[in-house]
């Protein structure tokens, strides 16, 4: 049997391996070259960028006001790219009353007109750039070319429009996405459309009701989440009607919203919310009448301790042990439900919140009456219950 | 001379079968790099930092006699950039003073906080919180002997949908973790895993356990690591994980969806390379029940950690991992050409088997039998001189590749003079570098058959970290 490697000796010197050995020399060296190639070139356009942006921001405010044509620096590639940036830094830093004459030299330069030419008509990763600039001008007439950044077949073009038109942080740049969700068929990551929406719809969340009333499926899990999070007390009885939807999420996201409102009305919707059928609406219920100021909730928050779920009961201690003035009476009423599992995590939450030494010193400091001795021995046999249980616990999973 | 004659073209086609995947890797890396750093441009830290969808997070820090940093790298770790985070230290069984300098630096109290112990740990001593920072908790538990152990019982404690495994010896940038977070924020619902990159510490300058300045060690074993680690991080990782094939995140980095390496039962006790073993089971099970699911790098997130300064330690690491990976690859055979398991079955685990784990045994085999081949004749000189040159200036050229990879993205290295010493010692690494790292492999097999699965611990020069003026 003749060896490949006889084979291959037979090409003679032009053979195979010589000819390998030689492009990969010849790789190794454009390597090199390359890597060295790079570093000359960026050391020598930052320098040179350095230096014209100290010339430009020397006459910044002629440039801004226009005294200095346009035409002196749109022209070069260099100077262009750095007014822009100053001009989109400056905009995204500035209060709604320095904003039109930032925008204005980006009208009067051409220098929103040519990236909006550039989202409608160029391709890639160009395009996508120019889209995510659109977004941060926050300037309307980019809104279309950004709607039309939705339709693009590919998903990093449409996921570069939604976060400009979520940049823009127009209620009117909301629309477009909401219009496109609403058909159930496009496709964007769900985390960067609530991001679009919630900048978008933060001054006007009403206009999201409409779309919400209007979905189905996942499309209105998602609109309500945005909702919940958007919710102010103006939306009342909207939100009312989310509570009793037939969609578990949506009720959740209800929840949300209604404490993030903090209205006399949310609390009976949180009391229902709190008795949902579904662990995950009555979590949400729970954490949002922890964002309630209303005294009422430790009824409701102490029913929740008892819940059948572990999230819920660790949830419920959460809000009740940060409800430092009342820590004493809801101690008593944890007590009398006489849960063992409620009142351990009560008291597991105390530990963790640090309010636990300021109860017990509260019952040494006091004249001993019967019911808090009483109360204090509770506290101290769940406290050495829950250390017990965790140990055995660890014991017990440890010798499976 | 039959059988060399063969034996040498066995060997022909599996260096030029590797070298070919190698290479395939390379241009795979060298695309996805190139795309994530343009990407890069327009992604907004702030805005994720402050966008009220950004979940939770709990770091866990395993600690074994770490009394000489862990002060230092829990404050590091408590300074991150993320909005809502919880850090929980599990104090493996220290033998020395690493549980009193945290209590003294943080003036832990006891916490009697209810913790149920989903996956079996060594028992919990006890559960310390913080006063001074209410973010902080520690678990002071019985030494079980594996970091696994440790992490189990942090993943046990934690409350945050994701959770990250970080060494208490490594620094974190301040902003990796949101960096890390922004792979899954791409795709919630599928992205169940993902790994940021892990850098060679040793030489740069920390102030405050933060990089102050990216240096290159002196020595020229560590640089040779450095290099070792830019190819497997920003070659290997970066191409598998394109194609959803990523069979490891590192240990010393990276976040995972707590609820399903609950499902899994934890990371495995006593496994010798744990975060091996977590990502094929994880793999196995998303498999086994159809999901669609994708276990991302991103090679921006940067971890900075202490690699070993000499010799002896840096062979008892390379025996471990290579018995981690026999470790991890003998028990999940079963998954070798199953279709339920596609491409991990198909593909990344046949890999490992044949170019990782017989690399050494094959080399080894290959360098004796090119040697007889020479001395009998069967192998001309002039070809072997040929085939090693090849060999060698291949080599280079991935080695290269990748330093130009880390020139094309990242550039931690801004000092062109640490640039010209990374390629200097691309040419320097495939002799007798090589070599060693295939006797300590060989070494690590050897030791697994055994049955000898300790941790040999490392010699650690330490963090010398400066304080700021």
């Amino acid at each position: 049997m003749e060896s490949i490697f006889n084979g291959i000796e037979k090409l003679g010197p032009a053979g195979l391996v010589l000819q390998s050995i030689l492009v990969s020399l010849l790789g190794i060296f454009l390597l090199v070259g390359f890597i060295v190639l790079r570093r000359w070139y960026r050391a020598r356009y930052f320098r040179r960028r350095n230096e014209r942006t100290v010339a430009l921001r020397s006459h910044w405010d002629e440039i801004l006001s226009g005294k200095i044509s346009a035409e002196d620096w749109r022209f070069d590639p260099l100077d262009c790219n750095i007014v822009e940036s100053i001009l989109l830094d400056s905009i995204e830093m500035s209060s709604a009353d320095k904003l039109p004459p930032l925008l204005d030299c980006l009208r009067v330069s051409g220098l929103l007109d040519m990236r909006i030419y550039q989202a409608r008509t160029s391709r890639g990763w160009k395009q996508r750039t120019a889209l995510l600039t659109l977004g941060r001008t926050r300037a309307v007439e980019a809104i279309p070319a950004l709607a039309e950044g939705l339709d693009s077949r590919l998903r990093e073009t449409r996921i570069a429009a939604v976060r400009g038109l979520g940049r823009t942080a127009c209620t009117e740049a909301a629309i477009p996405i909401l219009d496109r969700i609403l058909t159930g068929q496009f496709d964007a990551p769900e985390r960067s459309l609530k991001n679009a929406l919630v900048n978008c719809c933060r001054a006007h969340p009403q206009v999201l009701v409409n779309y919400v009333e209007h979905a189905n499926g996942p499309v209105r899990e998602l609109l309500a989440r945005v909702l919940g999070e958007l919710a102010s007390p103006e939306l009342g009885e909207e939100l009312l009607v989310l509570a009793v939807d037939p969609l578990p999420e949506v009720r959740a996201s209800a929840a949300r919203a209604l404490g993030n409102t903090n209205t006399p009305y949310g609390l009976p919707a949180l009391h229902t919310l709190a008795s949902d059928p579904e662990w995950f609406v009555r979590l949400r219920a729970v954490v949002a009448l922890g964002q309630i100021e209303n005294i009422d909730k430790i009824k409701i928050l102490v029913r929740a301790l008892c819940d059948a779920n572990r999230h819920v009961r660790q949830r419920a201690a959460w809000v009740l042990a940060r409800m430092e003035p009342q820590l004493e009476q809801i101690l008593e009423d944890v007590v009398a439900t006489r849960d063992d599992y409620a009142l351990q995590s009560f008291v597991s939450e105390l530990e963790r919140s640090g309010a636990i030494e300021k109860i017990v010193s509260t019952f040494d400091g006091s004249d001993y009456h019967s019911d808090e001795t009483t109360l204090m021995e509770v506290v101290t046999q769940a406290r050495n219950q829950v250390e017990l249980t965790g140990k055995a616990a660890a014991v017990a999973a440890g010798a499976h | 001379m039959h059988f060399l004659a063969i034996s040498n073209d066995i060997l022909f086609l599996y260096y030029v079968l590797s070298n070919v995947i190698y290479l395939a890797l390379l241009i795979v890396a060298i695309v996805k790099n190139v795309r994530h750093s343009h990407r890069l441009g327009s992604q907004r830290l702030e805005l994720m930092k402050a966008s009220p969808f950004t979940p939770p997070i709990t770091l866990i820090v395993p600690a074994h006699n770490e009394e000489r940093s862990i002060v230092g790298s829990v404050g590091a770790l408590l300074g991150l950039e993320y909005p809502s985070l919880e850090v929980i230290v599990v104090n493996d069984g220290s033998s020395d003073d690493t549980m009193e300098k945290l209590r003294q630096a943080y003036r832990l109290q006891v916490a009697r906080i209810l913790y149920i112990a989903d996956i079996a740990t060594a028992p919990l001593r006890s559960i310390y919180r913080s006063p001074l920072d209410s973010r902080l908790f520690v678990l002071d538990k019985e030494a079980a002997g594996c970091k696994a152990d440790a992490i189990n019982a942090g993943i046990n404690a934690a409350t945050s949908p994701y959770v990250c495994v970080v060494d208490a010896d490594s620094i974190l940038e301040k902003e990796s973790l949101i960096r890390i977070m922004a792979g899954v924020f791409a795709d919630p619902g599928r992205v169940i895993a993902v790994g940021g990159i892990v850098r060679v510490l040793n030489g740069s300058r920390v102030v405050n356990n933060q990089i102050e300045e990216v240096r290159l060690p002196k020595s020229a074993i560590e640089v040779m690591q450095v290099i070792e680690y830019l190819r497997a991080f920003l070659v290997g990782r970066e191409a598998w994980a394109g194609f959803n094939m990523l069979p490891i995140i590192s240990g010393a980095f990276g976040v995972f969806q707590r609820d399903l390496v609950m499902q899994v039962g934890g990371f495995r006790t006593h496994a010798v390379g744990e975060d091996l073993d977590l990502v094929i089971r994880m793999h196995r099970r998303l498999h086994e029940e159809h999901r669609s699911y994708h276990i991302d790098f991103i090679p921006d997130p940067t971890c900075w950690t202490e690699v070993p300064t000499d010799l002896k330690s840096l062979a008892r690491q390379r025996a471990r991992w290579h018995k981690g990976l026999i470790d991890t690859l003998w028990p999940n055979r079963d998954m070798l050409f199953r279709a339920r398991y596609g491409r991990v079955g198909w593909l990344v685990l046949p890999y490992m088997w044949v170019f990782e784990f017989f690399a050494p045994i094959i080399e080894v085999v290959g360098y004796s039998t090119i040697i007889l081949a020479l001395i009998s004749g069967v192998l001309s000189k002039s070809f072997f001189l040929q085939f090693l040159l090849f060999g060698y200036a291949f080599a280079t050229l991935i080695s290269i590749g990748a330093v130009l990879l880390e020139e094309m993205t990242f550039r931690r290295y801004s000092d062109w003079r640490e640039v010209a010493r990374l390629l200097i010692y691309c040419l320097f690494e495939h002799f007798p570098y090589r070599q060693l790292t295939m006797v300590w492999r060989l070494q690590g097999i050897w030791q697994y058959l055994r049955g000898d699965l300790q941790w040999r611990s490392m010699k650690r020069v330490g963090i010398s970290t400066e304080a700021d003026a």
